[in-house]
């Protein structure tokens, strides 16, 4: 099968998507990225190269540039997706969601419900997450939590290349607001990516490794740390299952409770601010329904409760680290 | 050396295939087998399976325990025709592991082995295994299968023949988007895919649906065909699993499918997670399932079988072998009772309708002999 990138994998779904159905467009900073440079050859396509190649398939009425304004980046395909558009609207950092959260939290997630189901609301948001780019507080934050709070928006963090693929396509063919986050550090990863088009539904989650003595429930960026540790702990004879969420919301609640069930030890890994975070409920579904199965307490791995540090040291401290999640699984092993 | 030792090393079970772990000891140190014993269960990214042993012998020394994992070809165990000094099992283990980092480093720059050629403009995905033999084996699979179905089959044989596996249309990773799925359009591209191949003579592998193309392709162009071996085939009788079919298409979960796929092992524990979502992932690619309806439509009318291939199976001149799982539930084995008593039939006991995955050697021990007679 043939090998892409993260970021590969995500401009050939837009491509094809984007082949399949005129209605898609794509809406934000830089998407084009033409302006100012030589010709549109030479266009960047976002500021990391995701989009980049689509303006010369699809020219500017599809693939659309906008001033500095996420407040009209959301606004106005907020408005084009209940029109008959299908939007995919790239917020480029998530920590900007504060400038057009309005948008998002108390219009788009509630048209089908306040219209009495008689809207639909087709838009993707496409933004990145996440820290280790040394970026400071205000580019780094994950912010998921606050997204897979709110009812009426789906929550999609694929952790890699395949599943990147996968679920933008169905993210864009959705019928409701999805927010689909990518996580910095995952662009340059690669994996197998079929040519087709292909879908995975939402809350199914995947079991990355499977095995018998502790369960690591992952989501985005942290499967990989999962799976990675889950193979030196192989190498010391312990084998752990590594859960990769896919989607928060919905939650694949069944498969997390055959995961946490199948070993009785939970290790859970989120890098999130650690109130009210991912990794504290899914703990708390584990505890209400699997208590029984537990045979020690369930670990989480965040960060701490504070900003995300700019010094390079204080950031690899903050983040969830290979180190950290090993030896998190070494007290309950 | 002593030439009596014998290394038995971790199997290569598919092309993706890197390492396995030892789930079980079936023989233990000091116990005799024969070749084609059950003596461990082997675990791998894609399946649960027992291995067969290569040679006659006792086992002297086993060198990974269970729960150990390990890379392809690593030393699991020495085996002996008689009793060796510990000196001399030792030396040998040692030369073994020598030699064996050398080929670690060749693996890692193993290349995808698949290849893609245009056959009645469609886009064909298939594996060779050239190794300049006189006999040529070609593989296909059946109904919602593909090429990496043979992985107990295609490296085995390939030391003895060439090898070809085929994904047919709508599978694998050959075009998805297909017109016409008759027996005969299937039968006709066969045909172009070995003329394309300067393919002159070949025997044919072929299960359950592929063993219909089989035997479509032996009847339409007799001079291609030097022998047929079919497992579980098609047309040789009304009942069939429709049921099965259907389910298989519209399975939208790992749970949905795994009630589907344990209808084709007479052991299920051999499916593993990874091995439903290998499958998962092909349903889940754009047309796929309209195309698999189309060919489900070439298979059942009517919740019964709408091909009869009885007469023309019957008809054919060159070696033709049949191996049946006992317990296939998805195509009962009485149906090889229609047969002729030139056609060789092996009746597999504790077997579903996966012969070749889940009594490879039987199946290999055929293919052979039909080929060499």
């Amino acid at each position: 099968m043939p090998i892409k990138t993260y970021r590969e994998a995500i401009n050939e779904a837009l491509l094809q998507e984007m082949k399949k159905d005129e209605n898609v467009v794509v809406i934000g900073e830089d998407v084009a990225g033409g302006a100012g440079t030589n010709g549109e050859q030479d266009a960047w396509g976002g500021v990391l190269g995701v989009t980049k190649g689509l303006l010369k398939h699809f020219g500017r009425e599809r693939i659309i540039d906008t001033p500095i304004t996420e407040t009209a980046i959301m606004g106005m395909a907020s408005g084009a997706a209940l029109t008959g558009l299908r939007p995919v609207a790239e917020l480029m950092f998530v920590d900007f969601m504060g400038v057009c959260f309005d948008q998002i939290l108390n219009q788009t997630a509630k048209f089908r419900y306040m219209f009495g189901g008689k809207a639909i609301t087709p838009l993707t948001i496409r933004t990145m997450y996440g820290g280790g780019l040394r970026a400071a507080s205000q580019h780094s934050q994950c912010l998921y939590p606050m997204f897979t709070h709110v009812p009426g928006i789906k929550v999609v963090l694929p952790s890699n290349p395949y599943d990147a693929k996968g679920l933008l396509i169905q993210s864009i063919r959705d019928n409701d607001p999805v927010i689909f986050m990518e996580h910095k550090n995952l662009y340059d990863t690669s994996g197998d990516v079929p040519d087709e088009s292909y879908s995975i539904p939402f809350g199914e989650a995947n079991f990355t490794r499977e095995g018998k003595d502790l369960t690591f429930i992952a989501m985005g960026q942290t499967v990989g740390i999962c799976n990675n540790v889950a193979d030196t702990l192989k190498k010391e004879g312990k084998t752990c299952t590594v859960l990769d969420l896919r989607t928060l919301s919905p939650l694949d609640e069944d498969s997390i409770l055959e995961a946490a069930e199948e070993t009785g030890k939970v290790v859970i890994v989120d890098e999130s601010y650690p109130r009210c975070n991912v990794a504290t409920d899914i703990s708390a579904l584990i505890c209400q329904n699997s208590f029984d199965s537990l045979k020690a307490g369930i670990k989480m791995v965040t960060p701490p409760h504070t900003p995300v540090p700019f010094s390079p040291p204080l950031e690899d401290l903050y983040l969830p680290s290979e180190e950290k999640v090993l030896n998190a699984a070494k007290e309950i092993l | 050396m002593s030439t009596n030792l014998i290394a038995i090393t971790m199997p290569k079970w598919g092309l993706s295939m890197k390492e396995g772990s030892i789930l079980k000891w079936i023989k233990s140190n000091g116990d005799n087998i024969s070749k084609g014993d059950m003596i461990l269960e082997i675990e791998t990214e894609k399946v649960v399976n027992e291995m067969e042993s290569p040679e006659d012998g006792k086992i002297l020394k086993i060198c990974a325990n269970e729960g150990e994992t390990v890379p392809v070809g690593s030393l699991i165990a020495v085996c002996g025709k008689k009793d060796s000094s510990d000196d001399e099992i030792d030396s040998f283990i040692e030369e073994f592991n020598l030699n064996f980092k050398a080929d670690i480093n060749l693996e890692e720059n193993e290349e995808d082995r698949n290849e893609k050629i245009k056959v009645s403009d469609l886009e064909i995905n298939f594996i060779k295994n050239i190794n300049s033999n006189k006999e040529n084996i070609l593989f296909i699979h059946g109904f919602g299968g593909d090429l990496n179905n043979w992985m107990f089959n295609q490296n085995e044989l390939s030391e003895k023949f060439n090898t070809y596996a085929i994904d047919i249309p709508g599978h694998g990773m050959s075009e998805k988007n297909i017109h016409n799925s008759t027996l005969d359009e299937l039968a006709n591209l066969i045909s172009s895919f070995c003329i394309a191949n300067d393919i002159k003579s070949v025997n044919l592998v072929g299960h359950s649906f592929g063993a219909g193309i089989s035997i479509k392709t032996a009847v339409l162009y007799p001079d291609l065909i030097n022998s047929l071996t079919l497992i579980s085939p098609i047309g040789l009788g009304k009942e069939i699993d429709s049921v099965y079919l259907e389910n298989f298409i519209n399975a939208e979960s790992r749970r949905d499918l795994k009630k589907e796929i344990e209808k084709l092992y007479f052991n299920s524990n051999i499916i593993t997670r990874d091995m439903l979502n290998e499958v998962l992932k092909f349903l889940r690619i754009d047309n796929v399932q309209t195309t698999l309806t189309k060919i489900q439509n070439e298979i059942i009318d009517n919740g019964e079988q709408k091909n009869n291939l009885i007469d023309e199976i019957n008809s054919i001149k060159v070696p033709v072998c049949v191996v049946w799982g006992k317990e296939d539930q998805i195509i009962p084995s009485n149906h090889h009772q229609v047969l002729n008593d030139k056609i060789k039939i092996i009746i597999e006991k504790e077997c579903g309708h996966m012969a070749h995955i889940e009594k490879p050697s039987v199946v290999n021990d055929a293919i052979k002999s039909i080929i060499v007679g």
